[in-house]
């Protein structure tokens, strides 16, 4: 945001013999970007946060000191459900000795160092979905190809989306990104029903599909809603305290 | 091969069932957490007001947030039944509480019920209220040992201190 230029004044000296001055560049301006010094928004992975439960927070701690040692060794980029990925596994059976996968990551699940995240890409016409698990040894490299935030957490429908919103070139570059990554506002269209499971009930709470079924069919679905939900204060848990302690201990 | 849990078995479950159905258990709880609001002290089955402490609580938490805080206006708006008692609840609970962190409600049992049921009950009630208290602490006795030997210690260093106070 602030950017300071310090221009020299050389240009304007009278020289000793009269000739013009030799044409000086003016230094290059300093730009200090504040934007990308933010000390609050920096990004906590989600399986640091331990679930809600009875166990001891010892075990969690434990964990946490043994995903941080693997962390120091082994950089995982900060990603999120809807950015493309690329993972270089180790195998015994390939002639290099290792795998290349690229897919839309879909699903962040476990916590700990169990924690797993799902890749899916459309090669040939035929879906694939790969789970690989973020501390897993085997992994020799993951690559975030395209940094994207969704509207929701689970990106399952994809399955029942049209194939084209789920196919990525193998041989992607990288998009580099520069500002905070925005949520896009496009939604994702899906192919005709039967679908695995009907999105369109409000158990799933699906934001980011464009329906196309008739009105009466919406409606329908709403009979399923359960609006006493959202005041069950019980049901809530509140990660704000957790996340500033585990971030004091990062 | 089973893929789902046998029906009886429920465990680490931490809600219990009431009434007909999920939304008639949640508008039992709201009666119960209106009438708290309401009187600071009631007497119900033990299994009701354990289920309600926490609802009750945690609506006490949403009220400290503040009057223009929009969620919690909702929360309020749907927990109090009687919409007198949401400005009750901001301008003079949450004021009350808010220098303690936790814990706005004491839990005490009771004899069971008197009628055929005889079921367990409790009184809940908020802390801070202006009714007479239900538990009056009583003092040990001065006869056990320890107190012997404080009222002893006591009494010498009153000598002492009468002494040092003659003789300066």
């Amino acid at each position: 945001m602030s950017c300071f230029g310090c221009f020299s004044l050389s240009g304007y000296r009278v020289s000793s013999d009269g000739k013009p001055p030799k044409f000086q560049p003016p230094p290059k301006p300093v730009i200090i970007d504040r934007k990308t010094q933010k000390e609050e928004r920096r990004f906590l992975s989600p399986e640091f946060i331990p679930p809600r439960g009875r166990t001891d927070p010892l075990k969690y701690y434990i964990e946490r000191k043994d995903m941080i040692q693997r962390r120091k060794v082994f950089s995982i980029p900060e990603f999120y459900v809807g950015s493309v990925l690329a993972v270089t596994t180790a195998d015994p059976y390939a002639s290099d000795k290792s795998k290349r996968f690229v897919g839309i990551c879909i699903q962040r699940g476990g916590k700990g160092l169990g924690a797993t995240f799902v890749l899916r890409n459309v090669i040939e016409d035929q879906g694939v979905e790969i789970c690989y698990e973020l501390y897993s040894p085997r992994i020799q490299a993951i690559e975030v190809l395209k940094l994207e935030k969704r509207l929701d957490e689970n990106l399952m429908y994809l399955r029942d989306a049209l194939p084209e919103y789920s196919t990525f070139d193998v041989n992607m570059k990288p998009v580099p990104r520069m500002e905070h990554e925005e949520i896009p506002v496009n939604k994702v269209r899906m192919k005709p029903k039967p679908w695995s499971k009907r999105w369109e009930r409000p158990k799933y709470n699906i934001k980011g599909i464009k329906f196309e079924l008739p009105e009466h069919k919406m409606k329908a679905a709403q009979k399923w809603s359960q609006p006493w939900l959202e005041f069950d204060m019980l049901r809530e848990y509140d990660t704000s305290k957790i996340e500033a302690k585990i971030r004091k201990e990062l | 091969m089973r893929l789902s849990v046998a029906a009886a078995i429920s465990h680490g479950r931490v809600y219990r069932r009431f009434g007909l159905s999920p939304r008639s258990r949640l508008d039992l709880l709201r009666n119960l957490v209106t009438a708290l609001v309401r009187h600071e002290r009631i007497e119900t089955p033990w299994a009701r007001a354990d289920e309600m402490r926490g609802y009750a609580e945690r609506l006490i938490d949403y009220a400290k947030r503040g009057d223009k805080d929009e969620r919690a206006m909702r929360m309020a708006d749907f927990w109090l039944t009687e919409k007198d008692l949401i400005h009750k609840l901001f301008k003079v609970l949450a004021p009350r509480f808010q220098p303690h962190p936790g814990s706005y409600t004491r839990l005490l049992q009771i004899p069971n019920r008197d009628g055929l049921d005889r079921a367990k009950m409790a009184v809940i009630e908020l802390k801070g209220n202006p009714l007479p208290p239900l538990v009056r602490p009583r003092r040990d006795s001065d006869k056990t040992l320890l107190n012997q030997l404080l009222k002893g210690y006591r009494q010498d260093a009153q000598r002492a201190a009468a002494a040092r106070g003659t003789a300066v």
